[in-house]
């Protein structure tokens, strides 16, 4: 084998050359142990990690709570919206959470197409992640709008006024985009969800506890036919939800490139932020399921090698990222337009928000940049601090993209340099703490990583399957 | 099946895949017929051990995800061109390319709903707190094999299910 790598392709001869892949799981992991390790965390009490971490949420969401409460009482000028920028970090935050959203479905949905069977290490979590993050992005714009209390006037409905919403408007696109795809987030997250409660219905002792798991299970029973239809629905999901994510992100970008403003006016947005949308998706997986293998003793489940290949991908979508904002600019500065210049290169690298715009060139496209060393890639202190900067430069993407934009448009009588107040900030913080409390929440009830999948996918029981199906074809 | 009445059956366990696809096999090969397994995950092979034809999934989430485009369009089209026209930006009224993605959605979110209740019918689906299952560790690490039979036949067919290598064999009356 090892003089083969040194041939032309040619001179192979007949025959696949496949480097034979490394196990998915340690080979001495057995079934029943599977089942114990990993609903380890539902039957034991949590430990002070937990509660500490979920007291901390707690209090954030709380701040959250005070600060929203706050705004429907005094109104929407506390956060320093005014003319020109109406759109401030509100909008920043949702298109942060709804690109979040975006890595759990491609973890679920398009690695499963691709057939990368790590994914089930992370994919469930992933998956909780995505509806979180979307719950948490929904916040943002219900309050945005002013009229919290009429917020279903997005809906449309016959009404007695028989007005219909403007479906030519990418902001309604948003609403059925968004919420199509909360709703089938959930059921596909459900849906993989009812054989590993089944298996906590059968192993938990307490007698409630059971008809709890029981009802939730569905009676699922894993028959061959249960499975049949089940794995086909599965792989359906699968499809659906690709392009689905693909659209999402792509309606969410078209709020702007649909515009006529200089810095959004652009045809790259969708595919420009569907890839930053991964990037800082997987940079948040990466955050909680470092916490969470730790936390729950997961280390040979989660192992270092998923871990680096998570890396992968986050350096592979940052080169995109950065690829996006090279052509911006060049574009910008090839067209000779001044508006389109002056937003793209003056207002952001060298105007009043030449800061943000340069944190953001330093946290997606030259820290990751760390990546192409294996080292780093396998070292979780790099990944977890790697993971935060990622996050913090997606933020502040949005943030640029957003403000700078509306604070200098075409008429420079009307121009306002933007700062958001300390009630942003609180709402932000207000929807991290709900963010990671659905997350502690939901890790003391589901286990967190997929049981039914990570048995299919050990190396001895894929082995023993294989030749018996040869023998009777 | 219903959980009150069960035809006479043999229920066999085994530790694992490769004995329960051998078992299937053997008994189909004897001529028995509606059998049914029981796996704590789904195990690659076992479509083709037991001929069961394809799932008629792929047919309700195609259909359903047309019905859903269509509905998603004329309804869009029906309120922005008949029941309210309203001149936006001189527009036409079917604004095509504007429509699409909400067309999109509708689909995938009408087929979305339809292959999650689709798996709900099919599976036999429902809330059910009081279910026992006939094993507890057939969702652990415990493979089970159901053969329907006539209560006569039971021992020989527990006996051929033995030598297959069950480790455990239960008639099920």
């Amino acid at each position: 084998m090892s003089d083969d790598v040194n041939l032309h392709p040619a001179q192979l001869g007949p025959g696949p050359v496949v480097a034979e892949e490394p196990p998915i799981y340690r080979a001495d992991i057995n079934l029943t142990q599977v089942n114990r390790e990993l609903t380890a965390a539902i039957f034991r009490r949590p430990n002070a990690w937990w509660w500490g971490g979920l007291l901390v949420a707690l209090g954030m969401l709380n701040i959250g709570v005070y600060v929203i409460w706050v705004q429907l009482h005094v109104g929407l000028g506390i956060l320093g919206l005014e003319r020109p920028v109406m759109w401030g970090t509100y909008i920043t935050d949702f298109v942060f959470w709804v690109g979040i959203a975006h890595a759990g479905t491609l973890i679920s949905a398009i690695l499963y197409l691709f057939r990368q069977r790590w994914r089930t290490a992370i994919n469930r979590s992933a998956e909780a992640m995505t509806i979180f993050a979307v719950i948490c992005a929904g916040i943002f714009p219900l309050i945005h709008i002013g009229r919290t209390l009429i917020a279903y006037w997005l809906i449309p409905y016959p009404n007695s006024r028989h007005l219909w919403v403007n479906f030519r408007s990418p902001l309604i696109w948003d609403v059925f985009a968004v919420s199509t795809y909360a709703t089938t987030s959930l059921l596909f997250w459900y849906l993989g969800m009812i054989p590993d409660l089944a298996t906590v219905r059968d192993m938990h002792p307490g007698k409630f506890a059971r008809k709890v798991y029981g009802a939730v299970a569905q009676r699922w029973k894993g028959t061959a036919r249960d499975w049949h239809h089940y794995e086909a629905a599965y792989g359906l999901f699968a499809a659906i939800c690709t392009p689905l994510v693909l659209s999402v992100h792509s309606v969410v970008s078209s709020d702007f490139a649909v515009s006529s403003m200089p810095g959004w006016h652009d045809t790259i947005f969708p595919p420009y932020f569907v890839a930053g949308a991964i990037f800082s998706g997987f940079a948040m997986v990466i955050t909680v399921v470092t916490i969470m293998r730790k936390a729950f003793s997961l280390e040979h489940y989660i192992t270092i090698d998923h871990m680096e290949l998570m890396a992968k991908i986050i350096l592979a979508t940052s080169m995109m990222v950065s690829y996006a904002y090279l052509v911006e600019i060049f574009m910008a500065w090839y067209s000779e337009n001044p508006f389109e210049t002056h937003i793209y290169i003056w207002l952001r690298f060298f105007g009043p928000y030449a800061w943000a715009g340069w944190l953001t060139v330093f946290c997606n496209c030259i820290a990751p940049l760390i990546f192409w060393f294996r080292r780093a890639r396998r070292n979780l202190v790099v990944l977890f601090i790697m993971s935060i900067i990622i996050n913090i430069g997606m933020w502040f993407e949005r943030y640029v993209i957003i403000i700078s934009s509306l604070s200098q448009d075409y008429m420079p009588s009307n121009w306002r340099y933007y700062a958001p107040t300390i009630y942003d900030v609180g709402t932000f913080v207000g929807s991290l703490g709900l963010f990671f409390t659905l997350f502690l929440v939901f890790s003391r009830f589901v286990p967190v990583i997929s049981i039914a999948e990570v048995k299919s996918v050990l190396k001895h029981q894929v082995a023993e399957a294989a030749p018996l199906e040869e023998s009777h074809v | 099946m219903s959980d009150k009445y069960r035809p006479p059956a043999v229920l066999a366990l085994f530790l694992d895949p490769q004995h329960l696809l051998r078992a299937i096999a053997a008994v189909r090969e004897k001529g028995y017929r509606g059998l049914d397994a029981y796996t704590p995950y789904a195990v690659h092979g076992m479509d083709k051990a037991l001929g069961l034809k394809m799932s008629w999934m792929p047919r309700v989430t195609k259909t359903m995800f047309f019905v859903g485009a269509t509905l998603g369009f004329t309804f869009e089209a029906w309120t922005m061109a008949w029941a309210w026209p309203l001149n936006i930006a001189g527009k036409p009224f079917i604004s095509v390319p504007a429509y699409m993605p909400i067309t999109f959605e509708s689909g995938i979110l009408i087929a979305g709903i339809s292959t999650f209740t689709a798996v709900f019918i099919a599976a036999r689906l429902r809330p059910a707190p009081n279910f026992v299952p006939l094993d507890r560790e057939l969702t652990n690490d415990h493979f089970g094999l159901y053969v329907p039979v006539r209560p006569y036949e039971s021992g020989n067919v527990q006996a051929m299910l033995k030598e297959l290598g069950a480790v455990e064999v239960r008639d099920l009356a």
